[in-house]
C-alpha cells in the first residue's frame, strides 16, 4: 500500500476496506480485496463483468454480509450500524426498481427524510419536473435512472454510490449526469461509481480502482493509469518513406515505419510534440502539414485492457487511491 | 412539494401509507380480495336455500356469510401478500428501500397493517352485499367472534409474509398462494359443508388452518358454541408463524 509523506497528513477515508472477501457457492467473487476511498473525491470502480464490482459496493451498503474483511463507511460498520449509515449514503443500485404504479412525486415524498433537498429543485434539475404523475412504469429506461439519481441525491448523503450510472440514458442525458456528478464533487461529497463506461471514468473521476477477479489489478489517478498502462502514442500521415529514418532519430520515437505512402510513428505522449513540429518545419518544402494526419493518445480504455490481458495482478497493488500518482 | 426542514413521518408510515394508496391501483388484487368472495358467498350462500336442515344447524345463507369472512382473510394471505411481496423482491423493489435506509422489518410490519386494512375493507364490503340479499345475522358473542376475526387475520397475514419471503417470484408465490387457497377455501368453509363431505376430507377439513378459523369466527358469531378450542389453535399457529415470519424478515 503507497505510504504518506511524513509532513503530509493521511487524507480521510470515506470508505476503507481490509481483505473483503465474498463468495457464492464455490465461486469467489470478492477476493482479500483492499480499498480506501478519501473524502470528497470521485473514485471509480472499473473491471470487467465479473469482476467482483457491484459485489464490493454492496457489501460496502450493507445489502451482502462479506465472508471476511473489515469494512469502514463513514466510520460506520455497514451490517452493524446499517440504520445510521443508509442516512448518510445515497445509493443508486445497478438493478433495482419501484412499485410499477408508484408515481415520481410519490416516490420522492416516500424516500425524503427530514432536512432533505428540496425535491422540486433535483427533479427540475434532472428533467424530471413535468414526470410528476407519471407511474414508475411509464417511465423510460433512462427516466428511471434519473430518477434513481434523484432519491439517491435526496438527503444530502455524505456518500454516493452510483452503479453503472448512466446505463440505458441517451448522449444528452448522460452528459447531464455527469454535470451533477461534478457538482456533487464540488459540493464535497464522496462519490463511488462503479462503471462499465470508461469514458465515464476518465470523464468524472479522480481516481479508479482496476479490478478483476474480485481483486484490485492498479488504482490511481486516470492520467496514471494511463501513463503505467497503455502509455504509447501513434501518428500516421501520408510522407514519403524516407521520412521514417529521420523521425526514429526524434526524442520519444520507438518506431517509424512506411508503407502504401502511409507514414506511422510509435512512441511515447513526448513523441507526438516531436514529430509534429518535424512536421511544421518541413511544411514549405511538403506544400503544408498532411492533411491525413492523425494522433491516437491512449486512453483509460487501452490502459483497461492491457491491465485485463496481463498475466497476474501485482503481488502488492497500489490501494491508496487517494495518494496513488 | 417542498419537503426540507419539515419533520416527515416515520419510514412505516409512509411506507404504509404509500402501499394502501397502491392497492387500490391494483386491479388484480382489488378483484381477487374483494370480488371474489362476495360472488362466491352469493352463488354458494343462495345454494342451500334459507331454511335449517340436519346439515345446516341455522340459515344456511347466514352460515355462508359467516364463513366467508375468513376467505376474505385467507385470500388476502395467502394469495395478495404472498405475491405482492415476492414481486418486489424480484424485481427489486425490497433492495431498493433497503439501501435507501428503510429497515427490512418496516417493509414486513407495512405488509401486515396493509394487509389488515384490505381483510377489514374486504370483509366490510361482504357484508354490505350480504346484508341486502341474505341478511347478516345478529352477532351472538362479540368479543370472541371479533377474536377470531384478528387471530385470523394474524395467522394468514403472517403466513402470507413469510410465503412471500421464501417463494422466489410472483409466479410461483401466486402457484403456490393459489394451491394453498383452493383447496383450504373448498374444505374450510367457502365450500360444501363438512356434513357433506366424504368422512376422509370431513377430517382432514376439520384441521385446515382456514377452517380452524371459519369456526372460530362462525361458532361464536351465531351461537353455535364458543370457538375456544379452535380460537387457541389459531392463536398458537399465528404465534409460530409470525415467529417464522419475523425470523425470515429481520423483524
Amino acid at each position: 500500500m503507497t505510504s504518506h509523506p511524513a509532513h503530509e497528513p493521511a487524507p480521510e477515508m470515506a470508505v476503507t476496506v481490509r481483505g473483503l472477501r465474498k463468495s457464492y457457492g464455490d465461486r469467489v467473487v470478492v477476493d482479500d480485496l483492499d480499498l480506501d476511498v478519501p473524502a470528497g473525491r470521485v473514485v471509480g470502480l472499473i473491471g470487467a463483468n465479473g469482476a467482483g464490482k457491484t459485489t464490493t459496493v454492496e457489501c460496502l451498503q450493507g445489502l451482502r454480509r462479506p465472508d471476511a474483511g473489515e469494512i469502514r463507511v463513514l466510520g460506520l460498520d455497514p451490517r452493524r450500524d446499517a440504520q445510521a449509515l443508509r442516512r448518510v449514503v445515497g445509493s443508486q443500485l445497478q438493478s433495482s426498481a419501484l412499485p410499477d404504479r408508484l408515481r415520481v412525486g410519490e416516490a420522492v415524498r416516500l424516500f425524503a427524510e427530514t432536512g432533505a433537498r428540496d425535491p422540486d429543485e433535483l427533479l427540475e434539475r434532472f428533467g424530471l419536473a413535468g414526470k410528476r404523475r407519471t407511474p414508475f412504469a411509464g417511465m423510460s429506461g433512462g427516466e428511471q435512472q434519473r430518477l434513481f439519481l434523484v432519491l439517491a441525491l435526496l438527503n444530502r448523503p455524505r456518500l454516493v454510490i452510483l452503479d453503472e450510472l448512466t446505463q440505458g440514458l441517451d448522449p444528452a442525458a448522460r452528459r447531464e449526469v455527469w454535470a451533477s456528478v461534478a457538482q456533487l464533487r464540488e459540493e464535497g461529497t464522496t462519490v463511488l461509481l462503479v462503471t462499465h463506461e470508461l469514458a465515464e471514468a476518465e470523464a468524472l473521476c479522480d481516481h479508479v480502482v482496476a479490478m478483476r477477479d474480485g481483486r484490485v489489478l492498479d488504482a490511481g489517478s486516470p492520467a496514471a493509469l494511463v501513463a503505467r498502462h497503455a502509455s504509447g502514442a501513434t501518428t500516421t500521415f501520408t510522407g514519403p518513406p524516407g521520412a521514417v529514418d529521420v523521425l526514429r532519430t526524434l526524442p520519444g520515437v520507438r518506431r517509424a515505419t512506411a508503407a502504401d505512402g502511409l507514414v506511422r510513428v510509435e512512441g511515447d505522449r513526448a513523441s507526438i510534440a516531436h514529430v509534429g513540429a518535424w512536421l511544421v518545419a518541413r511544411a514549405p518544402e511538403a506544400g503544408g502539414v498532411p492533411a491525413d494526419l492523425t494522433v491516437d493518445v491512449p486512453d483509460l480504455e487501452s490502459a483497461l485492457l492491457s491491465l485485463l490481458e496481463s498475466p497476474d495482478p501485482a503481488p502488492d497493488p497500489p490501494t491508496l487511491t487517494g495518494v496513488a500518482p | 412539494m417542498s419537503t426540507a426542514a419539515t419533520r416527515v413521518p416515520s419510514v412505516t408510515r409512509r411506507l404504509v401509507v404509500t402501499e394502501l394508496r397502491l392497492l387500490l391501483r391494483e386491479p388484480m388484487t382489488l378483484t381477487f380480495v374483494f370480488v371474489f368472495p362476495v360472488v362466491t358467498m352469493l352463488i354458494i350462500g343462495g345454494a342451500f336455500g334459507t331454511e335449517p336442515d340436519e346439515v345446516f344447524p341455522v340459515n344456511p345463507s347466514q352460515w355462508y356469510v359467516a364463513a366467508y369472512l375468513a376467505t376474505v382473510i385467507g385470500s388476502t394471505g395467502l394469495v395478495m401478500v404472498p405475491v405482492h411481496l415476492a414481486a418486489y423482491r424480484e424485481r427489486g423493489v425490497l433492495r431498493r428501500f433497503a439501501a435507501a435506509g428503510f429497515p427490512r422489518w418496516s417493509f414486513a410490519a407495512a405488509q401486515l397493517v396493509v394487509g389488515a386494512v384490505t381483510c377489514l375493507l374486504g370483509i366490510g364490503a361482504l357484508l354490505l352485499v350480504a346484508e341486502p340479499v341474505y341478511g347478516v345475522p345478529a352477532v351472538e358473542d362479540l368479543p370472541r367472534t371479533l377474536a377470531g376475526v384478528g387471530a385470523g387475520m394474524l395467522l394468514f397475514l403472517a403466513l402470507g409474509t413469510l410465503l412471500g419471503s421464501l417463494l422466489p417470484s410472483a409466479r410461483a408465490a401466486q402457484a403456490v398462494g393459489l394451491m394453498l387457497f383452493v383447496p383450504s377455501f373448498l374444505l374450510g368453509g367457502g365450500g360444501p359443508p363438512p356434513e357433506a363431505m366424504s368422512e376422509t376430507l370431513s377430517s382432514i377439513s376439520e384441521w385446515t388452518p382456514l377452517s380452524l378459523v371459519t369456526d372460530s369466527i362462525r361458532d361464536p358469531w351465531l351461537g353455535l358454541g364458543d370457538g375456544t378450542s379452535d380460537l387457541l389453535v389459531v392463536c398458537v399457529l399465528a404465534v409460530v408463524a409470525l415467529a417464522a415470519s419475523a425470523r425470515r424478515t429481520s423483524l
